[in-house]
């Protein structure tokens, strides 16, 4: 009887043992996992249980390798909780190399703090992590923990490759629901990699990944987004901070919103309707009269983001952005909104991803997305977007932050999906008017006017807000092709109505051309040179794109100075191809002056990652063309 | 050089007549205040403090004694938009068991004119936060209501702590301040010593008022003996009178302060008087002293059960050093292998610290600890071992320079080791450390060395010794243009370390795509390093390279930069004016041997001439030098710099000097036909 019994014991005891060895240990990784990776996920794994409507459980198990500082990132030990989740247990286990266990980590040893980032004033979100200080790598740390949520608005989107340079050796998502609440999901980019549905019904979905390769990150990149394998879900029938809610189609879903988010924010005082009515006077055009609203916006209110409880999802009345005069997008957009009411110009809530990088609603998945919110106007049979965020953008100007993606627009009758303002390549453009002249010793004094329409707008109106230190440090980096660059006056104009920004300014340098013995040498195109700075990838795997295209035009005209003449002149020169155009002329005009002209087209698009090469070569070439020299012989 | 000459520093020089403060009071904004457009002295500020008073008052409380309360009150112009984030403020608080702080807003309101009138918008709750930092500290913090350009804000806010300490005040910030006054008031039986740095300084006046507490007690008193008598309750007050000094400071029309590329830390320089607890004596009790100058600083951070204790156990290493130290004879060989085993076993957690976190015992046994663990932990093995061991308190450059004896002066602590051969300083904290090539982050000034016996003296740790970057290259040009050749790279010291760090945890293929894209997109081969991780050597790197674009071919003939990618292109010094000194961090050399191969059929129509460029007072010297012999050009270029900090007076030769070496190396070789 005895030895059955030890046997069995044994045999318990020696399979945890080497089940916790084999499982923890280094030495069983793949060689492929561990090719450009700081850190191999073991296994990660979620399991979602919703239970009702109104109740959501998620146990998370990670277990990571990581084998150097920068793989630490992908421990990703760490939970968020506010007033509607709470965090139900969270652990972690540290094993060496060989799958000794060296540390544990209870609840209480993780930090809780404040999850208020960046521009959030203040927030009741709060974030447990783990710190851990690695004693030797690689290590492997086993991560458990427990949550439940009464919001079911926003289920986790399940990323099987959560970043570059970590390889993953099994993903696991498990969810059960119940068969009423029209559980919905999407898959995204699942070709190429080894994942498995395992169970599909209507009550249950499982997928299983294993063996994903540790990816590098590679510049012009599309956002991981659109590129790793991913699963979006969603519940027809949710749930979010009190309030149920449905999302079967737009429409639905856009009167929920309506109904259950916006109603009754925005209502204002009859002293501020009239204020507005006043202001507004007794313009008749809506697109006009919303201009005077914006304008009235931008000059009272500020950005602040506070983000408590609903507040986080439900604008803050507009009485109260009246009366604080500060908002976060939510707020000031839903004031603008309110505002527009009053003088019956009709405007909706936009719900979008703010991002340079352009990222669409996904129209064909029904569910709370986005990260912004801006408002959109009828204007004939498009709209008109206000980012009310900003006190500086021109009406409807859209930048690159909103521009060109698919958005919901939030009307009373039900959501839609719109395309924002596309702003095409040869529009954003950059026109370069100037003169320069080179003395005797090299010296370089001269001034251009730089005129920016477009997308190119964007990154220029921030100037006038800049400090002279910032001013000229701006310059000094933009025009680092110049040694010893001294500015002179610098004066902006700012046409909001035409979206047109330009920029006056007197530069001078000593030195610009080398001398050397009688000859003096220096770059012709002195005001605009494409530095051609694309990086060299080797082996580049992902295919890349250019998101917005632009057309610069220079014409510059140069003093030569007195006593020399020309050695060598650059040759025009042309560059056409399926990124775009160059194009450089140098004109002789009497007096000893050149013209010189330049044009520069890049078109946006997508390419694959075989015609990365070529696109770095097209850009090289203009760099080079840029930089070309003239000498000058003194007589 | 002796950095002290770089800081004003002003030993409280106090003016016995009474200067009268500006009367400002809350509420009272004036129109003038809100039609101002433009700051008149700065006209590019976005706002602008008109003033700001405070106080801090230690002050006796019948429950709790003496204890400390500040008030401020902050009159505030915001002129553009970029100023709306001075509409919030924070104020941070302690708030764990062992002290409590409690800190409330008063009276925030935003002034607007509107027609011609001033319309007040208060604030109310909803503008109101109170935030939990972590379990030692909470903030609160406010959001002005109704914000716009021209709007004027004010409010005040009061801080009580029931320990006597008073807060750093700073007389200037990112924006101009008009007027800002602090006002201190200490009874006597407390000492501080207080401290302002700054290039400029407000005025100081000092008066001493009588002053009284009135104690309100009452007692058992039982008259008759043997307890047989009648009991009663008495009630008595008393009253103590003292002196309390008055101490006012004023700073008028200060200007806005403005970080530059090159600083160490801009806090150094900016406006501030520093307070810290001295003495404490209460009549017919001993006096209790605190740190009155460096020597009792350290004295005091000895006396810390997590330091100089911390510092005497030894039971917890006895065992393994006896392996580590087996068959070590010589002192060198001694410190290496200790450095060697602290670094390896225990790992730095990120916080800082001259005392210990976790303990000696523990960081030893869990590998891993702050730097007053790791580092007193080193001491204390190096003792054991029987050197001269001892810890150095330092100041990280984050922390600014420690400029005034306290304790909260320094933040970190370093060991020091006297050798035969001179003095030595370690750093376990950091993997690629070695003795005297300490972290970056530690160089900073003076650290202050302590002894056993808790005398202490002051150690400079400014590195002496230059680090080295040396390049032997050699290349040939192809009469297309395309250059081929290797390059040897050898670094020392920080070199050497920084060459390191940027190496750590990168693979290193993408470590080859970041030197052949910041190298003119070159394309590298047989790529080997030596040396990685004998930490002592000189890091090597040798590689062969390839590249396009390295030349320019102009009519017919070649134009190359003799330095080819490793030429300096760029004078890093761009500001016209500089307002604090340039720090390096430590003195350098970098040196080029380099030889060139010119095609065939070619032959040197130009080459730069050779240049010498000093600068006085030793600071720096580059030297350029080419000759030609035949088909093969040898250069030799040099660029030294032998003061880790260079004075702003010395700021426009240094500027030159960047300038003519960026000149000279620009300047290219050209080949023609023969």
């Amino acid at each position: 009887m005895k030895s059955p019994f030890f046997a069995l014991f044994f045999l318990l005891f020696s399979l945890i043992s080497t089940a916790q060895k084999s499982d923890f240990s280094v030495l069983g990784i793949a060689d492929s996992l561990k090719a450009n990776a700081d850190a191999v996920v073991r296994l990660d794994k979620m399991d979602i249980v919703i239970t009702s409507q109104r109740s959501m459980n998620i146990k998370v198990q990670r277990v990571v390798t990581v084998f150097n500082g920068t793989g630490l990132s992908d421990i990703d030990a760490y939970q968020g909780y506010d007033k509607s989740t709470s965090v139900k247990s969270i652990e972690a286990i540290v094993y060496d190399a060989f799958g000794n266990e060296i540390k544990k980590v209870k609840r209480k040893d993780f930090k809780d703090q404040s999850a208020v980032s960046g521009s959030t004033l203040f927030s009741d979100n709060r974030v447990i992590f783990l710190e851990y200080t690695p004693v030797s790598y690689p290590f492997t740390v086993v991560y458990n923990s427990e949550i439940e949520s009464s919001n079911t608005a926003f289920l986790p989107q399940w990323y099987f490759l959560g970043g570059y340079a970590v390889s993953i050796e099994k993903s696991v998502l498990n969810v059960t629901f119940p068969n009423n609440l029209g559980f919905k999901k999407k898959e995204f980019h699942f070709s190429g990699y080894t994942i498995n549905k395992t169970l599909d019904t209507d009550t249950q979905v499982s997928y299983v990944a294993t063996n994903i390769l540790a990816q590098k990150s590679e510049d012009l990149s599309p956002s991981h987004r659109d590129l790793f394998p991913r699963i979006m879900m969603g519940l027809e029938n949710f749930h979010l901070e009190g309030v149920d809610g449905t999302a079967k189609t737009w429409e639905t879903f856009g009167k929920w919103y309506n109904e259950k988010i916006l109603t009754g924010t925005t209502d204002l005082s009859e002293e501020t309707k009239t204020k507005i009515k006043t202001l507004v006077g007794d313009e008749k055009d809506p697109i006009k009269k919303a201009k005077i609203i914006y304008d009235f916006v931008q000059k009272k209110s500020r950005y602040v983001n506070i983000a408590i409880g609903i507040g986080g999802w439900k604008p803050m009345l507009a009485t109260d952005v009246d009366r604080l005069g500060y908002g976060d997008c939510k707020a000031l957009s839903n004031y603008t909104k309110a505002l527009l009411q009053a003088v019956d110009v009709p405007s909706y809530n936009t719900i979008l991803y703010g991002d340079r990088y352009k990222s669409d609603i996904q129209s064909d998945f029904v569910s709370m997305q986005g990260n912004h919110m801006i408002l959109a106007i009828p204007n004939g049979d498009n709209y008109t977007f206000l980012e009310c965020t900003s006190q500086d953008d021109p009406f409807g100007y859209q930048g690159t932050f909103t521009d060109d993606r698919d958005v919901l627009v939030v009307k009373p009758d039900g959501g839609v999906i719109v395309r924002t303002k596309i702003y095409e390549d040869k529009g954003n453009s950059q026109l370069d008017k100037g003169v320069y002249a080179i003395d005797e010793n090299g010296n370089f004094s001269g001034s251009i006017s730089i005129i920016s329409e477009g997308s190119q707008y964007s990154s220029k109106q921030r100037l006038e807000s800049f400090q002279p230190t910032e001013k000229e440090s701006y310059y000094k980096k933009y025009w680092d092709n110049i040694n010893n660059l001294k500015l002179g006056k610098i004066a902006f104009s700012n046409d909001k109505e035409n979206i047109r920004f330009t920029e006056d300014i007197q530069v001078s340098a000593i030195s610009y051309a080398s001398l050397s013995a009688n000859k003096m040498i220096f770059a012709i195109d002195a005001f605009n040179q494409n530095t051609g700075n694309i990086k060299r990838i080797r082996n580049r795997k992902n295919p890349f794109q250019v998101q917005r295209g632009y057309l610069d035009t220079d014409e510059i005209e140069i003093n030569l100075p007195t006593g020399f003449t020309i050695e060598f002149l650059p040759s025009n020169y042309e560059l056409k191809g399926k990124f775009g155009e160059y194009k450089t002329e140098i004109i002789k005009k009497e007096n000893n002056k050149l013209l010189y002209k330049r044009s520069m087209f890049v078109n946006k698009g997508k390419y694959s990652n075989k015609e990365y090469d070529e696109y770095r070569l097209f850009m090289e070439q203009i760099a080079r063309n840029d930089n070309a020299k003239i000498i000058l012989t003194k007589n | 050089m002796k950095l002290i000459k770089l800081f004003c520093l002003s030993v409280l020089s106090l003016f016995f007549s009474r200067v009268a403060a500006q009367e400002f009071k809350l509420g009272k904004v004036s129109i003038a205040e809100l039609e101002q457009k433009v700051h008149p002295k700065d006209s590019s500020a976005a706002a602008a403090i008109l003033y700001k008073k405070g106080s801090s008052r230690i002050e006796y409380n019948q429950n709790d004694g003496f204890v400390t309360v500040t008030d401020v009150e902050t009159r505030i112009k915001i002129y553009k938009k970029e100023g709306y984030d001075w509409a919030t403020h924070e104020v941070w608080y302690y708030n764990n068991p062992n002290l409590s702080e409690k800190v409330s807003f008063n009276d925030a309101v935003t002034y607007n004119l509107v027609n011609g009138k001033i319309e007040k918008t208060k604030i109310k709750s909803e503008g109101m936060f109170d935030e939990v930092l972590n379990k030692f500290r909470g903030q609160k913090k406010i959001t002005m209501p109704n914000v716009k350009e021209g709007s004027v804000i004010e409010f005040k806010y009061t801080i009580r702590s029931l320990a006597r300490m008073i807060r750093e005040w700073d007389f200037q910030t990112s924006i101009p301040v008009n007027y800002s006054e602090f006002t201190t008031y200490i009874p006597e039986y407390y000492t501080f010593n207080s401290q302002q740095k700054g290039y400029v300084f407000p005025k100081v006046t000092v008066e001493k008022n009588s002053k009284s507490i009135v104690l309100n007690s009452k007692e058992r008193v039982s008259s008759g003996g043997f307890g047989g008598g009648v009991t009663k309750t008495e009630f008595s007050t008393d009253k103590i009178d003292y002196m309390e000094t008055k101490t006012t400071y004023i700073a008028e029309n200060f200007p806005a302060i403005k970080d530059e590329a090159f600083v160490n830390n801009i806090e150094n320089y900016t406006s501030s008087v520093q307070y810290e607890l001295s003495m404490v004596k209460f009549p017919n009790e001993t006096i209790k002293s605190y740190s009155t100058d460096w020597n009792s600083v350290a004295k005091t951070i000895y006396d810390y059960d997590t330091f100089g204790p911390e510092l005497n156990k030894t039971g917890y290493f006895e065992e393994d050093l006896k392996t580590v130290l087996a068959g070590k004879n010589t002192t060198d060989e001694k410190i290496l292998a200790i450095l060697n085993h602290v670094k390896s076993n225990i790992k730095w957690n990120k916080y800082t610290g001259y005392d210990c976190d976790l303990g000696v015992k523990k960081a030893y046994k869990e590998k891993t600890g702050n730097i007053g663990d790791i580092n007193l932990m080193l001491t204390a093995m190096l003792r054991y071992a029987g050197l001269t061991a001892n810890p150095v308190l330092v100041s990280t450059r984050a922390n600014g320079i420690a400029l005034f004896p306290n304790r909260t002066a320094f933040n970190y602590v370093i060991t020091h080791v006297e050798t035969p051969e001179g003095s030595v300083l370690l750093d376990a904290s950091d993997k690629y450390s070695v003795p005297n090539v300490l972290p970056f982050r530690t160089l900073n000034w003076y650290g202050r060395l302590i002894r056993k016996d808790g005398t202490s003296e002051e150690v400079d740790l400014m590195p002496k010794k230059s680090s080295n970057d040396m390049v032997f290259m050699n290349y040939s040009i192809d009469a297309e243009g395309k250059v081929t050749g290797k390059t040897r790279r050898q670094c020392t010291d920080y070199n050497a370390l920084i060459t390191r760090d940027n190496m750590d945890g990168v693979v290193q293929e993408e470590y080859l795509e970041k030197l052949e894209n910041e190298n003119n997109k070159i394309e590298v081969s047989e790529y080997e390093r030596k040396n990685e991780k004998d930490i002592l050597l000189p890091m090597i790197e040798t590689y062969t390279f390839s590249g396009n674009n390295l030349c320019e071919m102009i009519g017919g003939k070649i134009y190359v930069n003799p330095m080819l990618f490793l030429t300096n292109r760029e004078n890093p010094f761009k500001q016209e004016v500089r307002e604090y000194p340039v720090d390096f961090g430590f003195p350098f050399t970098d040196k080029y041997n380099i030889t060139i191969k010119i095609p065939e059929g070619f032959m040197v129509e130009t080459l730069p001439t050779p240049a010498v460029i000093t600068m006085e007072d030793n600071i720096g010297t580059f030297k350029f030098n080419i000759v030609a012999n035949g088909g093969t050009l040898q250069l030799v270029v040099s660029h030294q710099i032998n003061e880790p900090i260079v004075s702003t007076e010395k700021y426009e030769m240094l500027k030159e000097y960047y300038k003519g070496m960026v000149a000279k190396e620009t300047e290219k070789i050209v080949l023609k036909r023969i």
